[in-house]
């Protein structure tokens, strides 16, 4: 299977302070892969390192296509096809469902200033394709009904599921999910891990961190863990469950074995 | 809050059909036109001339304060120093206009054109700066603008400069002194001009964009928002309206200084796109009609028409922080 994106390497440091330790990793086409840790083990510095709101430190960040992201500004990594969801919600919640959507989808528009001004064909065409296409995929997350409903007045699960059509707006070819299913209850959560499926299935590959293991276990492909800023395993997730380290990490070392 | 005019008005907005849309439209254009017809009644202005406070202060400044909307209230960028665009505009007119042979339609594009590239010039290092910190670099751009005029003998210094010619006459349109109509006119046709801009852009890309910006920036900015080129956007949209508003009134007063571009300006163009509604074109004009106008009405009770003025502005953004006509987009069911 081909590379979406591939971490070499990859170490950020804010002054003494290491928040990744030369972590490397890949995503593949098509799966679904899961990136788990105790807290501060640098889950989120991963998508900010891949998203260019921090440059590393060290380290090389490459698309499948051989394109290098460490140094591009925010918006150019958004138009080379990775969108991101953020850990604690952070839509437009003054603009409606619809739009924050067709924000996002603004990153596929050609047409500028003078296009929106004149009212030309193409920011005609473009804005009619942007709006059908955003009333789309808010029905695939199943908010259409709230599609003019301001953000901000929106339950917190909606929330949640317009911030994922919001990024998948901008069209990518890989979506990281940070902490999705956060504040979910349980039924929520065996739906939210079906669209995530969905998702996979409609052909984008997802990144996710998140901290419920049934979820994880039931949807991902692999699933990497992260400990201090290192990578301590990359295995199936049945394996993953199995692995010392692993449980070292969240559970720490048993009294008698040290 | 019982009665909102703003729903109130939006509602009938929206219920109109095309026709009744036209016609709200053309009626509030037509009384616009007419205004200056309108000195015999209550609207007069003592000591002052109506016909010219009709143009300046009013409509240049509702002119300005939709140029700030922009900047302000539409992308969020606080802006401190608004009036140097509108003293690049000025002085453009009164520096070509005297030098030169250009009459007043030539020079109204160079003026805006050079306050848009200044406005660019400005944006580029400041934009990457945000909240106080741009507030305070466009605040000393107001000043740096003033003091350059000041300090430069050659546009006059602090005596500014004078004889600045009036605009042609434009098909049967006298600019004189007399006619201050004429100058109205054409301060309300960039009004309009700007109005259809403004709602253009709002519903499109560009002020999505700037939406964005306001409400969360770093958002916008992974979100694929080319964040810094829409902030210039708007910046030079803003600086260009405001160097129009300079142009007119250059040709206006025939006579441009120094202390006419002073940060009270500012502040006062600030102060109406806050007081009116930040973001809402229509409270921004009536911002700025009231804030305006009302000093000029009341001038009959002169020393404390200040004082009556700084009361209503208190009184006002308490029982109304967001303005007299906030932005608020209301919502609708999916199905409507």
């Amino acid at each position: 299977m081909t590379n979406v994106l591939e971490l070499k390497n990859v170490t950020m440091q804010f002054g003494g302070v290491v928040a990744l330790n030369d972590v490397s990793l890949s995503v593949k086409k098509g799966e679904i892969l899961a990136l788990i840790g105790p807290n501060g083990a640098g889950k989120t510095t991963v998508f900010n390192v891949i998203t260019g709101v921090y440059t590393p430190t060290a380290g090389q960040i490459l698309l499948g296509n051989g394109v290098s992201l460490v140094g591009k500004k925010k918006w150019q990594i958004t138009e080379q096809g990775v969108a991101r969801t953020f850990q604690n919600v952070r839509l437009f919640g003054e603009m409606t469902a619809l739009e924050n959507v067709i924000t996002a989808g603004d990153v596929r528009s050609k047409s500028g200033f003078v296009g929106s001004l004149f009212g030309l064909p193409r920011s005609r065409r473009e804005e009619r394709l942007n709006k059908d296409r955003a009333l789309e995929l808010l029905k695939f997350m199943g908010i259409e009904e709230s599609a003019h409903k301001l953000g901000k007045n929106l339950p917190y699960g909606d929330q949640r599921r317009l911030e994922i059509a919001r990024a998948l707006g901008t069209q990518p070819q890989l979506l990281l999910l940070d902490e999705p299913a956060a504040g979910f209850n349980p039924s929520e959560k065996v739906a939210l891990g079906n669209t995530i499926k969905n998702i996979r299935d409609a052909g984008y590959t997802v990144l996710l961190i998140e901290h419920d293991m049934s979820l994880i276990m039931g949807i991902s492909d692999r699933v990497i863990v992260l400990d201090f800023g290192m990578k301590i395993a990359d295995d199936s997730p049945a394996n993953v469950q199995n692995d010392p380290r692993v449980i070292e990490a969240y559970l720490g070392v048993p009294a008698d074995a040290s | 809050m019982a009665f909102n005019l703003r729903d109130r008005g939006a509602d009938i907005w929206d219920r109109a059909p095309r026709s009744g849309r036209i016609a709200i439209a053309l009626s509030a254009m037509l009384f616009a036109i007419c205004l200056p017809f309108l000195g015999g009644t209550f609207l007069n202005t003592p000591i002052s001339s109506y016909e010219a406070v009709l143009v300046y202060p009013v409509g240049l400044f509702v002119l300005m304060a939709l140029g700030l909307n922009i900047v302000v209230g539409k992308s969020g960028l606080l802006d401190l120093g608004y009036v140097a665009f509108f003293a690049i505009g000025a002085y453009t007119m009164a520096i070509l206009g005297t030098h030169t042979g250009l009459n007043f339609w030539e020079i109204l594009p160079i003026g805006i054109g050079l306050a848009m590239l200044s406005g660019v010039i400005l944006g580029l290092p400041t934009l990457r700066l945000r909240g106080d910190y741009l507030a305070i670099v466009t605040l000393g751009f107001g000043e740096i603008v003033r003091i350059v005029a000041l300090n430069t003998m050659s546009i006059g210094g602090p005596n500014g400069i004078a004889n600045i010619p009036n605009p042609p006459k434009f098909l049967s349109l006298e600019y004189t002194l007399q006619n201050q109509k004429a100058y109205y006119w054409t301060v309300l046709f960039l009004i309009f001009l700007v109005i259809w801009m403004v709602r253009r852009l709002s519903t499109r890309r560009p002020g999505r964009a700037w939406e964005s910006i306001r409400q969360d920036e770093d958002v916008a900015d992974l979100m694929g928002v080319k964040t810094l080129k829409y902030k210039i956007w708007a910046f030079a949209i803003g600086a260009a309206i405001g160097g129009a508003g300079g142009v007119v009134f250059a040709a206006k007063s025939m006579f441009v200084a120094p202390e006419m571009f002073t940060l009270n300006t500012s502040i006062l163009i600030l102060a109406c796109v806050v007081f009116g509604g930040m973001g809402n074109i229509w409270g921004v004009i009536t911002g700025a009609v009231i804030l305006s106008y009302l000093p000029e009405r009341i001038r009959f009770i002169s020393d404390a028409r200040l004082l009556i003025f700084g009361l209503t502005l208190v009184v006002m953004m308490n029982l109304r922080a967001d303005g007299i006509l906030p932005r608020k987009k209301r919502e609708r069911s999916f199905h409507s």
